[in-house]
C-alpha cells in the first residue's frame, strides 16, 4: 500500500462550500475542496543530480568521454600477480596519466589498491577490488546473506601467462573454453568464450574507487572549476529536501565500466518499470536522461517507462545477442546507479557494444561474471551462487483474493461464500493492515475479529489458506509484547547518535528491526510460533510489506543512510538488503513453527539478490489503467531473468477502479502470473469476481478455472526453475535464442518452454497481432486452431479469451475437473496434451509431491517424463532414488490415473492404439479442418507412478 | 453465450465425441447422484445405450457414472466429478433433498448442502450422516421464520390497506385543492394589478422630487457610508493577511511528509484562488458615483463578501491546525499554525464591529410629509396588504396541491405498501456514530456532528426492496456518501446492522413486515378484521422506535 501517513474513515471535507447571493456584481463562488491524490512525486526522489556520488561518478564518466585519448589511471603491478588456488591475487596502482590528471580530484585518493580474481567450480568467475590500507574499513559483509554457500574454487584452468601483446592470460572452464584476458597497463579484464570478447571490465576507463579518507585529508582551498565541484560534490554530508545525510564515513563509493562486446541488448537490473530490454541513458540520443537506479523505495503510482527505483533491487545482468550471452552479477547493497550506452563495435560487427556503467556508494568492489555459454548456462552459474527459487506451497500457486480490506470476520466468510456461489476457484484469502489491533502485528482487531480460529477453520475445510500482514515497521508502545521485546533485547535499529530510531509508519511513531543483529532473524522467527501469535494455524501464512523500508518521515521516504545498524553498519551499506533479510527472518518463522519443516509461504515487496530463496514478490502498488497492466508483463520477466521467477502484479491494479473490461483482461492474463492475486486499495471499490454480472463473471471465472486445469504444468514448472535458476515466465528470445526479432519482444511471453501467451492491453480489441516464433507450428490452447511459424499473424481475442498457444513439441500436463481450491484437485485425473511438431515427437514432464513439506528433498515425489518418439508415448521415471514404495506420498499417489491423452498434429489418421503392448480399439479421433489429425485416448486409465507405453498406428 | 466453449476446451469436448466401449461398470452405479425425478432418465434403450441429455451423443449405458466425461452437458456423470458441470443429487433423508456441483462429489469436503454424506464416497474422506439433527434444527429455524413471516405478513396487510386508503384520499384532496386554483390565481391577479396601479401614481409623484430627496438622503447616509467603507478596508486587511498565510504555507511547507491535513488546506486555497480569479474586486470609485443607498448597499454586501472570505481561509487553516501531524514540526506548518492562533485571539475581539448587533441597517428614508403624499402612500399600503392575502392564499395551495403531488408520485410499490412508512425515521447506535434514516428522506451519520450520507434517490432492482441514497456529503479522497439500504421481513420496522463495505458506501439492513411475503392467492381479509389490525399496527409504528431491538428478523 502506498505512503499514507494517516487514514481518515469517512472523514467529513474540510468545511469552506460557500455560494454566495448575487449582489451589484453578479457572481457565484462555488467552493469544494477536492482532495485528489495524485500520482507519483518526483521531487521525493532524488535525481541524480541530487546524490552526490552519482553526481560524481557520472561527472568522471563526462570527463572521460570529454577527454581525448582517455586512459584510465589505474595500471596492474606485473610483479605482484599471483595464481595459486584458482585465486589471481595483485595490486592496482593508481598513477594518473596526462590525460587523466584533472581527475585527481576529490582529495587524497588511495595510491594502493588489490585485486582478486577467483575461478569458480561453476565457471563463473568472481572479481573483488578493494584499497590496501584503507583508513576506514569498508562494508564486506553482504555474503553471509547473499551466497547460499562458501564458494569452491576451480581447478580446472590454465594459466598462459603474458603474450607478446604484454597480456596476461588464463583459459578455464572443463573444456578451458573461456579466458580471461588481463592487460596491465591501463589495467583492463577481458573475458572470452570460444575465443570471441564477451565481457569486458574497464575498457571505458571509468574505474574510481574512492578513497576512505579524513575530513583533515582534504582541507583544500584551491578554486574549483563546475567540473571540479561535481567530481566533489556531497562527499561529507548532504541535505536532501530537509533531511541531512551526516555521512559520518566520508566519500566511499565506486565505479567501474562492463562493456558487452557486440551485444545490443542488455537485461535484469530490476525493478524498474521500464522496458524488458533495457535503455539508453548516455551518449547521443540516450532515451533517459537519469541512470537506471536501484535503491529499494516506496513509490506510490509510480511512472511507467523510468529508470526511477521502485521496491527491489537485483544487480545481475544478462547480455545476449544471436552468438554471445554473458552475465554480470554486482553483489552490493548500497545504493547503485547504473548507466547504459550503446557505443560502435569496435571489432567491425554491424551490431553495435552495449557500455553499462555501475556505480554503488559504499562497499567493495565485488563482481561475477558468466559466460555461459548458453544463456541457461548462466542462469545455473548464477543460481549456485544466490539459490534458485525455493519450492513454494503448492496453493501458492493458485488463486489469491486479497483487498485493503476485507473488514470484518463477517466479510471474510461472506466474500468465501461468494466464490462458493459462483463457482470460481481461489485458495487464499488475504488480510491487509486494518485486521490488527491498531496496526500492532501479530495481534487481531477484536471487535472485527473475535474469533479467527473459527474464520481460519471455515476456509480451512474447503482447503483454503489465509494471509495476513506482518510489516516491519514496530509501534512503539511498551504494553506491545513485541515493541517491548526487541527493545529488551536491543534489537531495533539505531539513530546516527545511536539511540534506537523512531520515524513514522502506519501505526504512527514506529521503529524497526535490525536483522543484521544476528540473533534478531531467530527473535523474530519465534514470533510465528503459534503459541505467539495468537489466533494464528498452520493455514495461516505471511506478507510482508513496507520492507524497502517505508518510512513516512525518512529521507526518500525510507530509513536515513546514516542509522545504523549492529557491529556500527551503518544502513546505507546494506538497503537494499534490508527487506530481503525480513523476509528471510519470516519464512524462518513459518517453516519452523510445525514439529516437522514446512515449507513457508510469504509475499514480500521489496527484494534482493537471494530473494527467490524466501518466497514471492509482487510489482507493488500499481494503478488501474491498461499502462500499468501492460508494463506487468515486461517488469515481471525482468524479475524473472534475475532470478526470482515467483513473481506477479496485483490483478485489476492497486489504485482506482478498473472499469470491467480492463479487470477482466488483467485477469485472462494474471492467470499466467507466476504469482496470481487480485488486490485493491482501501479508497476503491469492491471488485470480487461477481461484481460486475455477465458476460465479465463467466469470462473471469473461466480465466482462474484455465489456471487451475494448469496447475499441474505450473508446480512441475517451478520444481525445474528450483533446480535450474531459469525464469518460469519466460521472454520469447529465452525460448527463441538465436531469433533475433524476439529480443525486445515484451508484449508476449512463454510459460516454461509449451506456452505462448500474449495479453491483451488494448481496450475494446478483439484482434491480437502474435509472433509465431520458430520453423513449427502452434495449437491454440482452447479450441487447437494450428498457426504455422515464423512470422506474426492476426488472430482474434474475443472478450473472454487471450491468445494462448502451445508449441509444438511439448506435452502439458492438466486437471480438467473444476474444483473449489488446489487442494480438492489432489485426488482428480490428469489429462496429457501433446502437441507433436514436424517430426511427430514431443516432450513433457510433470513433478508431483505432497505440496507442503521437505520430504520430497528425500525422495518422496512423483516426476515423470513423458515422450513422444516414433508414434510411441512413453512415461518413465525420473526419481534420483530407488526404493520409491517407502514413502508415503509415492505410495499413496502412483495409483492416480491419466484418463485422457490428446494427441494433436498427427500428420496421418491413426487407426489403432495399443497401450503397454495390448492392441486398444481406437477410441476417438478427429479431422481438424483436413490440416492435422487428433487423437483422443479417452479412459487411458494408466497410473502416473508407473512406466507405460502407447502406440499410434 | 461463447464463454462456454471457454470453460469446455475443445480438446476436452472432442473427447466427448469419441464412441465408446467400456465393459464391467456395476449397473447400480448408474443411479448415483440422480434425482427420483430423473430417474426415468436413466435408463438404457433396446441396445443398451444411453444419449446424453442434450441429445448430443449416443454412449453405452455403461458408459454412465464411469468416472470418465463423454457428454458436453455433464449429464452422463451425474454421480462422479468426472464432468464437474451436472447435478449430484443428495436424499438427505430427515432433511431436505438438495443437488449440489458434481464438482463437489469426492472433493474431501463434507459439503452442508448434502448432510448424508453422500457426496463423498471414495473413501478418502468419511461424512457423517447428519440429516436428524440438521433437519430438526433446520424445522426449528423454519418454524421461527414462519412464525415471524405469518406476523409480518399480517401486518403487511394493515400498510397495504392504509397505503391504498391514503391514495384516494390524497387524490381527493388534491382534486378540492385544484378546483380552488383558478379562482385564487384570479383574484391575485386582481390583487396585483391594484397594486401595480398604485405604485406607479405614487411612482409618477415621486418622480418629481427625487433630486432633493436624495440630497437630504446622501446627508443622512453620510457618517453610515463612511463607517462602513472603515469596516470593509479592515476586513480587507485580515483577509489579505490571511492569504499570504496560506500562500507561505503551499510554497514552504515540506512535501515529502504527505500530511493529509496540509495537503488538504493547500489544495483547498488552490480552489480558492482559481475561484477568486472568476470575480472582480470591488473598487471604491465606482461606488462614489452611485446613488447612496445603493452605495451603501454595495459597502454592505462587499463587506459580506470578504468577511465569507476570511470564513473560508479562517474554516481551511483551522481544520490543518486541528489535523496536522505535530510530529513533523514542520517550519511552516506551525508558522501557519500560529497565525491561525493569532488571529483566532484578535479576530474574536474586533468581530464585534461586524456583528449583529452592530450591524449597520440600511435606515428608512424620512418621509416626505404632505397630505398629498400621504395620500399616495396609503393607496399603496391598501394595495400592497389585499396583494399579500391574495398571494399568501395562492401560495398555500399551491404548496398543498405540491405536498399532496410529491406523495402520490412516490413509488411505493405496486400495492403502496411503503405510503404508511414515508418519513418516518430510524436510528441505529454503534460504538462510534450514530446512523439515521428517514424513509423517502435523508440518511445522516453523526457523532459530534451530522454528516449527511444521502437523499432517497429511488429504488435498486424491481422487488421494492433494496433503496438507493445517494448525493451524501463527498468523502475526503472518494466519493459522494451514499446508502443502500436493504430490507428484509420482521415484524417491526427498524435498522438491524450498518457497515461500510467500501469507503463511504454504507450498507443499511432495516427489517420491516413491508416486505415479509404475503402468501399467494391470498383474497383481501375481512374488512373489520383488518381495521382492528390498522389500529394497532399505527400504535405499535408510533411506538416504534422505542421498542427494544429484538432482532427477530430473518
Amino acid at each position: 500500500m502506498f505512503n499514507r501517513p494517516r487514514m481518515h474513515r469517512s472523514r467529513p471535507p474540510l468545511p469552506g462550500s460557500a455560494s454566495r447571493r448575487t449582489v451589484l456584481w453578479p457572481f457565484v463562488i462555488s467552493l469544494t475542496v477536492v482532495l485528489m491524490v495524485s500520482a507519483v512525486k518526483q521531487e521525493d526522489f532524488k535525481t541524480c543530480a541530487q546524490s552526490g556520488f552519482c553526481t560524481r561518478n557520472r561527472a568522471y564518466a563526462e570527463l572521460a568521454s570529454g577527454t581525448p585519448d582517455w586512459e584510465s589511471p589505474f595500471r596492474l603491478d606485473p610483479t605482484s600477480l599471483q595464481l595459486e588456488d584458482g585465486v589471481l591475487t595483485g595490486d592496482l596502482i593508481h598513477a594518473p596519466t596526462s590525460s587523466s590528471s584533472s581527475a585527481e580530484s576529490g582529495g587524497a585518493l588511495n595510491a594502493g589498491y588489490t585485486i582478486e580474481v577467483h575461478l569458480l567450480d561453476s565457471d563463473a568467475v568472481r572479481v573483488r577490488m578493494n584499497e590496501r590500507d584503507p583508513k576506514r574499513r569498508r562494508y564486506d559483509g553482504l555474503q553471509k546473506s547473499v551466497l547460499v554457500k562458501p564458494l569452491v574454487s576451480s581447478t580446472q584452468y590454465d594459466q598462459l601467462g603474458r603474450d607478446e601483446d604484454g597480456l596476461f592470460t588464463i583459459n578455464y572452464g572443463s573444456r578451458r573454453q573461456n579466458s580471461a584476458r588481463i592487460r596491465f597497463a591501463p589495467f583492463q579484464i577481458e573475458f572470452l568464450a570460444d575465443g570471441v570478447s564477451t565481457l569486458v571490465l574497464n575498457e571505458g576507463g571509468l574505474l574510481k574507487i574512492e578513497a576512505a579518507q579524513v575530513w583533515s585529508d582534504v582541507a583544500d582551498t584551491r578554486t574549483r572549476t563546475p567540473m571540479e565541484r561535481r567530481l566533489e560534490q556531497g562527499m561529507w554530508s548532504e541535505r536532501f529536501k530537509d533531511i541531512i545525510d551526516t555521512k559520518p564515513r566520508g566519500p566511499e563509493s565506486f565505479g567501474l565500466d562492463i562493456t558487452f562486446p557486440d551485444i545490443e541488448d542488455v537485461y535484469g537490473i530490476p525493478e524498474h518499470a521500464s522496458s524488458l530490454s533495457l535503455k539508453t541513458t548516455r551518449g547521443p540520443g540516450a532515451q533517459y536522461n537519469e541512470p537506471y537506479r536501484l535503491y529499494n523505495l516506496d513509490v506510490f503510482e509510480y511512472e511507467i517507462d523510468s529508470p526511477m527505483a521502485l521496491y527491489g533491487s537485483i544487480p545481475f545482468m544478462l547480455g545476449h545477442s544471436k552468438d554471445k550471452t554473458a552475465g554480470v552479477f554486482w553483489m552490493n547493497a548500497a545504493e547503485t546507479w547504473i548507466d547504459i550506452e550503446k557505443i560502435e563495435s569496435t571489432s567491425g560487427s554491424s551490431r553495435r557494444t552495449t557500455r553499462t556503467h555501475w556505480y554503488s556508494e559504499a562497499g567493495v568492489l565485488d563482481l561475477f561474471v558468466f559466460l555461459g555459454p548458453t544463456h541457461r548456462d548462466i542462469f545455473k552459474q548464477y543460481s549456485s551462487l544466490v539459490g534458485t527459487t525455493a519450492l513454494p506451497q503448492s496453493f501458492s500457486i493458485g488463486y489469491h483474493q486479497c483487498r485493503w480490506n476485507y473488514i470484518s470476520q463477517k466479510d471474510v466468510i461472506e466474500v468465501d461464500a461468494g466464490f462458493e456461489t459462483h463457482e470460481i476457484p481461489y485458495d487464499v484469502l488475504w488480510l491487509d493492515i486494518e485486521h490488527t489491533n491498531g496496526k500492532r502485528y501479530f495481534t487481531w482487531d477484536p471487535k472485527q475479529f473475535p474469533d479467527p480460529f473459527d474464520m481460519q477453520l471455515h476456509l480451512a475445510n474447503k482447503g483454503r489458506k489465509m494471509v495476513t500482514i506482518i510489516d516491519p515497521h514496530i509501534k512503539m508502545d511498551r504494553g506491545y509484547h513485541i515493541s517491548k521485546e526487541a527493545t529488551d533485547k536491543s534489537l531495533f535499529v539505531m539513530n546516527n547518535h545511536l539511540k534506537p530510531f523512531d520515524g513514522w509508519c502506519w501505526p504512527g511513531s514506529s521503529q524497526w528491526i535490525d536483522f543484521e543483529n544476528p540473533r534478531a532473524k531467530d527473535w523474530w522467527a519465534s514470533q510465528f510460533s503459534y503459541d505467539r501469535y495468537k489466533g494464528s494455524t498452520n493455514t495461516l501464512f505471511t506478507w510482508n510489506d513496507m520492507n524497502e523500508p517505508s518510512v513516512f518521515t525518512g529521507p526518500e521516504i525510507t530509513l536515513p543512510k546514516d542509522a545504523m545498524h549492529y557491529n556500527r553498519v551503518e544502513h546505507r551499506s546494506i538497503h537494499n538488503i534490508y527487506g530481503a533479510m525480513f523476509h528471510a527472518a519470516t519464512a524462518q518463522g513459518l517453516s519452523t513453527r510445525n514439529e516437522t519443516l514446512q515449507r513457508p509461504f510469504v509475499l514480500s515487496r521489496a527484494f534482493f539478490a537471494g530473494s527467490q530463496r524466501y518466497g514471492s514478490v509482487w510489482t507493488g502498488d500499481n494503478k488501474a489503467s491498461w499502462e500499468h497492466f501492460e508494463v506487468a508483463a515486461p517488469m515481471l520477466l525482468t524479475i524473472g531473468l534475475a532470478g526470482l521467477p515467483f513473481s506477479g502484479a496485483d490483478v485489476g491494479g492497486f489504485f482506482g477502479d478498473p472499469e470491467p473490461e480492463l479487470l477482466t483482461r488483467w485477469y485472462q492474463a494474471g492467470a499466467f502470473y507466476p504469482f496470481f492475486r487480485a488486490h485493491a486499495h482501501l479508497d476503491s471499490k469492491r471488485r470480487e469476481p461477481w461484481l460486475f454480472g455477465e458476460p465479465y463473471t463467466s469470462q473471469i471465472r473461466a480465466a482462474i478455472r484455465t489456471r487451475y486445469s494448469l496447475l499441474p504444468f505450473w508446480y512441475t514448472l517451478f520444481q525445474e526453475a528450483s533446480m535450474d535458476g531459469v525464469p518460469i515466465i519466460r521472454p520469447m528470445f529465452f525460448e527463441f535464442p538465436s531469433d533475433e526479432a524476439t529480443y525486445r519482444m515484451e508484449d508476449q511471453f512463454m510459460v516454461g518452454e509449451a506456452l505462448l501467451v500474449k495479453p491483451v492491453t488494448t481496450a475494446g480489441a478483439t484482434q491480437s497481432e502474435v509472433y509465431f516464433a520458430g520453423n513449427e507450428k502452434w495449437f491454440e490452447f482452447y479450441d487447437g486452431q494450428v498457426k504455422q511459424g515464423p512470422g506474426v499473424q492476426s488472430v482474434s481475442s474475443p472478450a473472454y479469451k487471450i491468445p494462448v498457444y502451445q508449441r509444438a513439441g511439448t506435452i502439458v500436463p492438466k486437471r480438467e475437473t473444476p474444483r473449489r481450491s488446489s487442494k480438492e484437485m489432489e485426488n482428480d485425473p490428469f489429462t496429457l496434451v501433446v502437441a507433436l511438431d514436424s517430426k511427430g515427437e514431443a516432450y513433457g514432464r510433470l513433478y508431483l509431491d505432497d505440496g507442503e513439506s521437505y520430504e520430497y528433498s528425500r525422495g518422496d515425489y512423483i516426476l515423470r517424463e513423458f515422450k513422444v518418439q516414433g508414434s510411441v508415448l512413453t512415461s518413465r521415471s525420473l526419481n534420483r532414488q530407488e526404493s520409491e514404495t517407502e514413502w508415503s506420498f509415492i505410495r499413496r499417489y502412483s495409483s492416480l490415473k491419466v484418463e485422457r491423452i490428446v494427441f494433436q498434429g498427427l500428420s496421418e489418421p491413426v487407426s489403432r492404439v495399443v497401450i503397454d503392448g495390448r492392441p486398444t480399439v481406437v477410441e476417438s479421433w478427429h479431422d481438424v479442418a483436413g490440416k492435422q489429425h487428433v487423437v483422443i485416448v479417452s479412459r487411458a486409465n494408466l497410473s502416473i507412478g508407473q512406466d507405460w507405453s502407447v502406440s499410434l498406428s | 453465450m461463447k464463454t462456454h466453449s471457454v470453460c469446455l476446451p475443445i480438446l476436452a469436448t472432442l473427447a466427448l465425441s469419441a464412441a465408446v466401449t467400456r465393459a464391467n461398470v456395476n449397473i447400480n452405479n448408474a443411479a448415483r447422484g440422480v434425482s427420483p425425478s430423473n430417474a426415468k432418465l436413466y435408463v438404457p434403450d433396446s441396445v443398451n445405450n444411453w444419449s446424453c441429455l442434450d441429445g448430443s451423443k449416443t454412449i453405452p449405458f455403461s458408459a454412465v457414472n464411469d468416472d470418465y466425461c463423454d457428454c458436453i452437458d455433464g449429464s452422463d456423470e451425474p454421480g462422479t466429478s468426472a464432468c464437474g458441470t451436472g447435478q449430484f443429487y443428495c436424499a438427505n433423508i430427515g432433511h431436505t433433498p438438495s443437488n449440489i456441483k458434481t464438482s463437489r462429489v469426492n472433493d474431501g469436503v463434507c459439503d452442508e448442502e448434502c448432510c448424508d454424506g453422500s457426496d463423498e464416497y471414495d473413501g478418502q474422506t468419511h461424512c457423517p450422516n447428519v440429516c436428524e439433527e440438521v433437519g430438526a434444527k433446520a424445522r426449528e429455524e423454519n418454524d421461527r421464520i414462519q412464525s415471524i413471516q405469518n406476523e409480518g405478513a399480517r401486518l403487511r396487510r394493515g400498510f397495504i390497506k392504509h397505503g391504498k386508503a391514503n391514495k384516494v384520499s390524497l387524490t381527493n384532496e388534491l382534486e378540492t385543492l385544484r378546483d380552488q386554483v383558478d379562482q385564487v390565481q384570479l383574484a391575485l391577479n386582481d390583487a396585483r394589478a391594484k397594486l401595480d396601479a398604485a405604485n406607479e401614481e405614487q411612482g409618477a409623484y415621486l418622480e418629481g422630487s427625487k433630486s432633493e430627496r436624495e440630497a437630504t438622503r446622501r446627508q443622512q447616509l453620510e457618517p453610515l457610508i463612511q463607517e462602513q467603507t472603515k469596516r470593509l478596508k479592515y476586513a480587507i486587511e485580515v483577509r489579505d493577511m490571511l492569504k499570504i498565510t496560506l500562500q507561505n504555507l503551499k510554497e514552504k511547507h515540506n512535501k515529502n511528509f504527505h500530511d493529509m491535513a496540509v495537503k488538504g488546506t493547500v489544495s483547498g486555497f488552490d480552489d480558492y484562488i482559481v475561484a477568486q480569479g472568476e470575480k472582480t474586486e470591488v473598487v471604491e470609485d465606482d461606488l462614489a458615483s452611485l446613488a447612496s443607498d445603493r452605495q451603501f448597499d454595495a459597502l454592505v454586501d462587499e463587506t459580506s463578501v470578504v468577511l465569507r472570505d476570511i470564513g473560508t481561509l479562517h474554516d481551511l487553516l483551522d481544520g490543518m491546525k486541528r489535523d496536522y501531524n505535530t510530529e513533523y514540526n514542520d517550519e511552516a506548518v506551525l508558522a501557519a499554525v500560529k497565525v491561525t492562533d493569532d488571529f483566532e485571539i484578535t479576530w474574536d475581539s474586533s468581530k464585534l464591529d461586524f456583528a449583529d448587533v452592530e450591524h449597520l441597517v440600511l435606515p428608512e428614508e424620512l418621509p416626505v410629509d404632505s397630505p398629498e403624499a400621504e395620500k399616495f402612500r396609503d393607496a399603496t399600503d391598501l394595495a400592497q396588504a389585499a396583494f399579500n392575502e391574495a398571494s399568501d392564499k395562492e401560495n398555500k395551495i399551491q404548496e398543498g396541491i405540491r405536498d399532496i403531488e410529491r406523495k402520490l408520485n412516490m413509488d411505493f410499490g405496486p400495492d403502496e405498501t411503503f405510503s404508511q412508512l414515508v418519513d418516518k425515521c430510524f436510528d441505529f447506535k454503534d460504538t462510534e456514530y450514530t446512523y439515521s434514516v428517514c424513509l423517502f428522506g435523508d440518511a445522516n451519520q453523526s457523532s459530534h456532528s451530522s454528516t449527511h450520507l444521502g437523499k432517497f434517490s429511488g429504488w435498486e432492482g424491481d422487488n421494492y426492496d433494496v433503496q438507493m441514497y445517494t448525493g451524501g456529503t463527498k468523502c475526503w479522497n472518494g466519493p459522494e456518501r451514499s446508502v443502500k439500504l436493504v430490507m428484509s421481513c420482521g415484524t417491526t420496522t427498524e435498522i438491524v446492522s450498518v457497515t461500510e463495505p467500501e469507503k463511504c458506501e454504507y450498507l443499511f439492513k432495516l427489517q420491516t413486515p413491508a416486505v415479509c411475503p404475503i402468501p399467494e392467492g391470498e383474497g383481501e381479509a375481512d374488512e373489520q378484521e383488518q381495521d382492528q389490525e390498522r389500529q394497532q399496527d399505527q400504535q405499535q409504528e408510533e411506538e416504534g422506535e422505542e421498542h427494544t431491538r429484538k432482532h427477530d428478523e430473518l
